[in-house]
């Protein structure tokens, strides 16, 4: 045969090689399977509070190892790192349908699935949690402490009409209702075991099931053999190993003794020491949907004056908090995160117009302007005590925040709480003002202001309360129509920052640490709700 | 001696009461209690609420009743259950008495093994060379608080090595050289920084006892330096040093909180602090009255071998 010839067999025979085998992209190795087996060990940076009690607690210290365990009736995506109603999919719900224009949600559930103790699940466990978490007078179990009560105001009954139908009805339309069952927050207990089991165990339906918990050491999980997604989890075992120590977890995670960093552990500086130290770390910018803010007590001076509120709002530059804190890490947004870490946020481009936005210089000018008007001067300071939780996250928003409201005639001292006192000093409302953060369950409007803005919530620290925008609250929560709801939520956004209600620093950004050969652990936009691990895979 | 032992134990009996009374209190003073710190955990606070799992936990009644309920149970061997894991205390505790008490010795036999042939090394070479460097080597280690040792020990093996000791406890049982490197490195870490205290206090025991005439009459009858030090010099410096290292036994005992955080080691002494910031009242006074009963009992064996290294030590009947 000719060279010619030959070499244009050759070329002929490599391109269909390509053809048939994919063409990976350039740089880029081919995806391989999932293969099954292995054990994926996870940083935890506290002892989980109450156990596997997710519906008794409101932190990722216990929704991320207390996931595994466990099944929603929807969930979001795990693969999806930004969360919506067009990521939700079903666990133990096989199909659902909205009805009567949003006023009845029908889930239609999976059959065959069992508990890890091995009795049936059914409609009848469904009924039991959301008799339960909405307080119902006939529920036949009860929380301890019920902090999403108020996720459930809007549920009027919960129907199992079958062992595989559940329908909730509502007292109006809620679109939201969706993306609250889908949260890391919204497992499904089991209607035969009494729920202050789950602070000292844990009896799911999830990909795992629990095989070790040695207190203040590390939670262990196995493979669930009955999981009811075939081929699932790859995993053989779970472990979350509890390192308090900040320097020891990351130092354990640089060193390979565990395979994945705790969600919000790692900084933007500490994100760049390890790819330093580790080139091939993976790190990952995600959301966690935690928001720093100020809390002003509405009820006492001095700011149950709008115009002090105000002053603090323009004073505190939120970009140079940013850089100073947070190296330039966060993000910058109002009462819901902006794009691309959610899907309510005010605009970039808007946000110059609202308090403590615009061009540093004349923030402050309008904030001493304020100031002013109310009696008060950088020679002739208003004096108050700023109260913070006495934790280093806290503890440095705090000092920035005192050293911003100095330049425009606010005096301020720190105070730090212990964490056993904070909530009660807050709820009790003894304080002025206090440097907060405030984690939300998921990406929606709803979970966000009912909880911290609504009047009478418990967790609505400054009291404030307005009926223009209670009753706006309201509306956006019952519109159907997305866009038309988004335009509701911008107006809210706006009017809570004209009133200084709470403003917002900024948002927090994880930038989550995982060594390579982990796989399809995605981090979301909110770091409570991408723990169950039903699709990650080990590939070592 | 057995009369003194009984004395001894008498005494502690009461001291052990009135340490009871005190953490008892103290606990109830400190602002905040369980409840208050499981609503935390849920982000809000609801009277009412907060009432019903007073109830539920037994802390609406009296104080008085709560204490004598806990002396009571304690009596007959039950030290209550864990307000926070709602299991039994002993089954919270009795795991973590090992780690600490390992951790607690090793230390020990470290600072010794550093501490007391350097102290006598310094003291026979005083204002040489060989003096000045161990007793820079002992400041350095009084200066440097252990926790930040146990950081470096910790960064430099992970950027040298790569490698870190393991952070969930190895039994011995389970793998010797794991478990052995655990607690070692910790071990090191807090028994320099006792080591320095015991060699400045052997240096200065036996500096006294040197210059004792005994010493001088021992080195005038052509004994050599080694006779004259360790059977005569040491034997009557030793017993403050006995004293120094049976309160520094004692101390690691409750002190080891911040080692045991930075190793992970799943000791007492972390478990206390957590346990107070959780406010978990029976873990906290069964703990504290557990290292109360670790310092009295050293403290005996102290006074016991002092009995044993001098003779002339004798307790009255």
């Amino acid at each position: 045969m000719r060279p010619r010839t030959m070499m244009f067999l050759a070329a002929g025979l490599a391109v269909s090689g390509l053809l048939l085998g994919g063409v990976p992209a350039i740089g880029q190795a081919p995806a391989r399977a999932p293969r099954s087996g292995g054990v994926l060990t996870l940083a935890q940076r506290e002892e989980t509070p109450q156990g596997f009690a997710i519906h008794e607690t409101s932190t990722v210290s216990t929704t991320w190892p207390a996931m595994p365990c466990f099944s929603n009736l929807v969930l979001f995506d795990p693969l999806k790192p930004q969360e919506s109603t067009d990521t939700v999919i079903g666990e133990l719900a096989e199909k659902w349908s909205w009805q009567d224009n949003y006023r009845n949600l029908v889930f239609f559930l999976r059959k065959g699935v069992k508990w890890h103790d091995g009795q049936p699940f059914t409609a009848k466990d469904v009924k039991f949690t959301f008799d339960m978490l909405r307080e119902a007078p006939d529920a036949q179990g009860k929380l301890r402490i019920n902090p999403r009560k108020d996720w459930y105001t809007n549920l009027q009954n919960v129907e199992a009409p079958d062992p595989h139908t559940v329908i909730f009805h509502l007292k109006r339309p809620q679109p939201s209702l969706l993306l609250m069952l889908a949260s890391g927050y919204t497992p499904i207990y089991a209607a035969h075991v009494p729920p202050a089991n789950y602070r000292t165990a844990c009896v799911g339906t999830g990909p795992y099931k629990l095989k070790e918990w040695r207190k203040g050491e590390f939670i262990e999980y196995v493979k669930n053999p009955d999981y009811f997604v075939k081929g699932r989890p790859y995993l053989d075992a779970v472990k979350y190993v509890i390192i308090k120590e900040r320097g020891t977890r990351i130092a354990a995670l640089q060193a390979g003794q565990v395979d994945a960093a705790f969600p919000g552990d790692t900084s933007k500086t500490t994100a760049e020491q390890l790819k330093k130290a580790i080139p091939q770390m993976v790190i990952t910018r995600a959301a966690e949907n935690v928001n720093e803010n100020v809390i002003m007590n509405t009820k006492k001076p001095p700011f149950d004056n709008v115009k002090a509120r105000l002053a603090v709002a323009h004073a505190i530059d939120r970009r140079s908090l940013n850089q100073a804190v947070h190296q330039g890490g966060a993000a910058i947004g109002v009462s819901m995160p902006s794009r691309p870490w959610g899907v309510w946020g005010i605009l970039d481009k808007d946000l110059p117009a609202l308090a403590g936005y615009g061009k540093p210089a004349e923030e402050k000018a309008a904030a001493r302007k304020l100031m002013a008007e109310l009696g008060y001067t950088p020679d002739k300071p208003l004096k108050i005590e700023i109260v913070t939780r006495a934790i280093a996250i806290y503890v440095d928003m705090a000092s920035f925040i005192i050293n911003e409201l100095k330049q425009v005639g606010i005096e301020a001292s720190l105070k730090q709480i212990e964490t056993a006192q904070w909530h009660a000093m807050a709820t009790r409302g003894e304080y002025q003002i206090g440097a907060n953060l405030t984690g939300i369950g998921i990406d929606d409007p709803d979970a966000n202001y009912y909880e911290n803005f609504a009047c009478n919530s418990p967790r609505n620290y400054t009291f404030y309360c307005n009926e223009q925008i209670a009753a706006m609250l309201d509306k956006q929560s019952a519109e159907i129509d997305p866009r038309k709801r988004l335009a509701l939520v911008l107006e809210i956004q706006k009017k809570l920052e004209a009133e200084g209600a709470r403003p917002t620093l900024d948002w927090r950004v994880d930038n989550f640490a995982n060594w390579p050969h982990v796989k399809n652990l995605v981090p979301h936009n909110n770091f409570y709700n991408y723990g169950r691990l039903q699709d990650v895979w080990v590939d070592k | 001696m057995k009369t003194y032992i009984a004395q001894r134990l008498g005494i502690a009996i009461l001291t052990l009461f009135g340490m009871s009374v005190v953490i008892f209190v103290m606990l109830r003073l400190a602002p905040g209690d369980i409840v208050d710190v499981l609503f935390s955990a849920a982000g809000y606070v609801n009277p009412s609420e907060k009432q019903a799992i007073l109830k539920e936990l037994g802390m609406d009644k009296p104080y008085w009743r709560q204490y004598v309920e806990w002396i009571t149970q304690i009596f007959h061997g039950d030290l209550g259950k864990s307000y926070r894991y709602d299991l039994p205390a002993w089954q919270i505790i009795r795991p973590l008495i090992p780690v600490t008490i390992e951790l607690a010795i090793l230390s020990t036999i470290v600072a010794v093994v550093l501490g007391v042939p350097t102290g006598i090394i310094s003291a026979v070479r005083q204002d040489s060379a060989l003096d000045y460097v161990m007793r820079v080597f002992s400041l350095a280690g009084l200066s440097m608080p252990s926790f930040w040792l146990g950081m470096v020990i910790i960064l430099g093996l992970v950027s040298w090595l790569g490698w870190i000791p393991p952070l969930t406890y190895v039994k011995p049982t389970e793998n010797f050289w794991l478990h052995s490197v655990q607690f070692l490195l910790p071990a090191l870490a807090v028994g320099y920084r006792s080591s320095a205290l015991i060699m400045r206090i052997t240096r200065s025991a036996m500096l006294e006892v040197l210059r004792e005439d005994y010493i001088r009459t021992a080195w005038a009858k052509g004994q050599n330096e080694r006779a004259v030090v360790w059977r005569h010099a040491l034997k009557n410096a030793v017993l403050p040093v006995v004293t120094v290292i049976g309160i520094e036994f004692a101390f690691l005992i409750g002190g080891l909180v911040v080692t045991e955080t930075v190793f992970n080691l799943p000791g007492v002494a972390r478990f206390l602090v957590e346990a107070i910031l959780w406010r978990d009242y029976p873990i906290v006074q069964n703990l504290v009255m557990f290292i109360a009963i670790v310092v009295i009992l050293s403290n005996l064996a102290v006074d016991l071998l002092y009995g044993v290294l001098d003779p002339r030590v004798r307790y009255a009947s």
